[in-house]
């Protein structure tokens, strides 16, 4: 792998997401824990992806607009941290650990949208015994054969928060990520990947309360 | 602490396991395997019969195009039934994978690939294993580079050309004439003017000793020219993949990005000089020649150059009167006839 241009990859994505996240800043409220764990279908090829991410800001816009531009809504921001994989037969397994930032914004009825960029480390392992033959004519099998990868994944998705109305600590969501590795055969590889999952709030976090 | 060791010692079996060697001696088999080497892991995925011990390498175009799109039903139910076909993705096609590989992708390194291909092959189903070569395209160049080093064709039993090329610069001369001629006839009989005569002025316009730029040109015009023929049965290539694609797990962004690169690599500049016409006096052992009267992109006269050149009697060519560049998937029925003729009788 080319050290250089993946050191300033991960360098220039992590200042862009640090930016990001710091543009609307209105006050830093720590708070919520939340777990993740979902079905990570990478098309018709199945996987899974855990992870967890911590509330760092919630902002309710009705106590910032007017009264003309009252919306009954709160936008959450996350920090997250994920664990995925996916399970492409005969080409490879994608085992992926993500860092990210996420915005949600969720209706008082519940339901919620969100956006998430992350980076992170992919590794693969291919998908079948891998061989090398020296030019001797040696045959060696190679054990976990596979390779390492600069990862980027932005994402989108939808969702209803079930503690809005029931009271009930999860959320139910669906989301779209696509998938950027580099350097791949000296080029990218991109990858759709489609999350249907389960949100847990733990209990024992303090619930968020806007700050004024 | 101890549990997390043992998720992640589990985990690590979990993978070794889906890498485990299995080799499947049998009517119907479907198995894939890799080869590692100079920084590519190129997918190898045999099926058919490999309880005949006779495999059929299959060398792709391109490059960078994969190989599972030549493993078509018609294939499956004439050719595999009888014998193995070993498709072979080469490095930076396909679903080959690695990382910052692209100073390997030339075509000695690939002519060193494709040999350790055939002895990995040895390797898994024995070293009586009987092997052909075929080659289409661009996979004729690589074949030819392949048959006329060291004493590789010791390797293989036979070597199968389908609308391939052994000389860069000669296809090119041969593809502007092809394309004057053929296209001052359908002028002639009012068909496809508009088309035929944008062609007509380029060639005109570019007499010989072709840039790689030209060249490319030629080879898009070539590619063009063949669906305004009446007589060609058209082959779509998007089509075909999308009736294979989750069959055979093709992995469809490995093969776009692995094909935008190859094609665009530097290693083609190079192509564009290489030529084999003055080796293949070397060449001896038994060779099936398979060209498209309707080929543009690599015209028959190539083929005609091989079959006078190479130095066996045991040789044949055939023309498809129906086909262009796409021999295996345009004329089905005379090309597994003939390579089942062919490897039958020199297995």
């Amino acid at each position: 792998m080319n050290l250089q241009r993946f050191c300033l990859t991960v360098l220039f994505t992590a200042f862009a997401l640090l930016s990001f996240s710091q543009s609307d800043s209105i006050g830093h409220i720590s708070g919520s824990l939340n777990l993740k764990s979902s079905y990570n279908s990478s098309l018709i090829y199945p996987g899974a992806r855990l992870g967890v991410e911590y509330g760092i800001k919630q902002i309710n816009p009705a106590m910032y607009g007017s009264s003309a531009e009252k919306r009954n809504f709160f936008k959450d921001r996350f920090i997250s941290a994920n664990i995925s994989w996916y399970h492409h037969p005969n080409f490879h397994d994608n085992f992926y650990l993500t860092a990210g930032w996420t915005t949600r914004k969720t209706k008082s009825t519940g339901f919620f949208t969100e956006f998430s960029p992350e980076i992170g480390l992919s590794r693969t392992f291919l998908g079948g015994t891998t061989y090398q033959i020296d030019n001797h004519g040696v045959v060696s099998i190679k054990k976990l054969a596979g390779y390492f990868y600069a990862l980027l994944s932005v994402g989108g998705g939808v969702g209803y928060d079930f503690s809005k109305i029931k009271h009930k600590p999860f959320m139910l969501f669906c989301k779209f990520n696509l998938l950027a590795m580099y350097p791949y055969n000296s080029t990218i590889y991109l990858r759709p990947a489609i999350e249907i999952g389960l949100i847990y709030k733990l209990p024992h976090f303090h619930k968020l309360k806007p700050k004024e | 602490m101890q549990r997390q060791i043992l998720v992640i010692l589990l985990a690590l079996l979990f993978f070794a396991s889906c890498q485990k060697e299995k080799v499947t001696l049998g009517t119907n088999v479907s198995e894939t395997f890799y080869l590692d080497n100079a920084g590519a892991s190129m997918r190898i995925s045999v099926e058919g019969n490999t309880a005949s011990r006779t495999f059929l390498v299959l060398v792709h175009g391109g490059p960078g195009e994969g190989s599972l799109v030549y493993n078509t039903d018609y294939i499956i139910q004439h050719i595999e039934n009888k014998y193995a076909i070993a498709f072979w993705d080469q490095r930076n096609s396909g679903a080959s994978q690695g990382n910052s590989n692209g100073n390997n992708l030339n075509l000695p390194q690939m002519t060193d690939d494709l040999k350790k291909v055939i002895e990995l092959i040895k390797y898994r189903y024995g070293q009586n294993t009987s092997v052909f070569i075929l080659g289409h395209s661009f996979g004729g160049l690589l074949t030819s580079s392949f048959m006329t080093a060291d004493q590789n064709q010791s390797m293989v039993k036979g070597w199968i050309m389908v609308d391939g090329s052994q000389n860069y610069p000669l296809n090119d001369t041969l593809s502007r004439q092809m394309l004057l001629t053929v296209g001052q006839q359908q002028v002639a009989l009012n068909k496809h003017v508009k088309e035929w005569n944008l062609i007509l002025e380029y060639c005109t316009a570019h007499p010989g000793h072709f840039t790689l730029t030209e060249s490319d040109q030629l080879e898009s015009y070539a590619e063009d020219a063949e669906t305004y023929m009446d007589e060609v049965n058209q082959f779509n290539l998007i089509t075909a993949m999308e009736t294979i694609s989750i069959d055979v797990d093709l992995p469809i962004t490995s093969i776009i990005f692995n094909y935008l690169y190859s094609d665009n690599a530097g290693f083609n500049a190079t192509l564009a000089k290489t030529q084999f016409s003055s080796l293949l006096y070397k060449i001896v052992i038994p060779t099936l020649l398979l060209y498209g009267k309707y080929d543009f992109v690599c015209p028959k006269e190539l083929g005609e150059e091989v079959f006078n050149k190479i130095k066996t009697n045991e040789k044949r060519m055939v023309i498809s009167p129906v086909s262009g560049h796409n021999f295996m998937f345009q004329d089905p029925v005379l090309f597994c006839i003939e390579v089942d003729n062919f490897i039958e009788k020199y297995r």
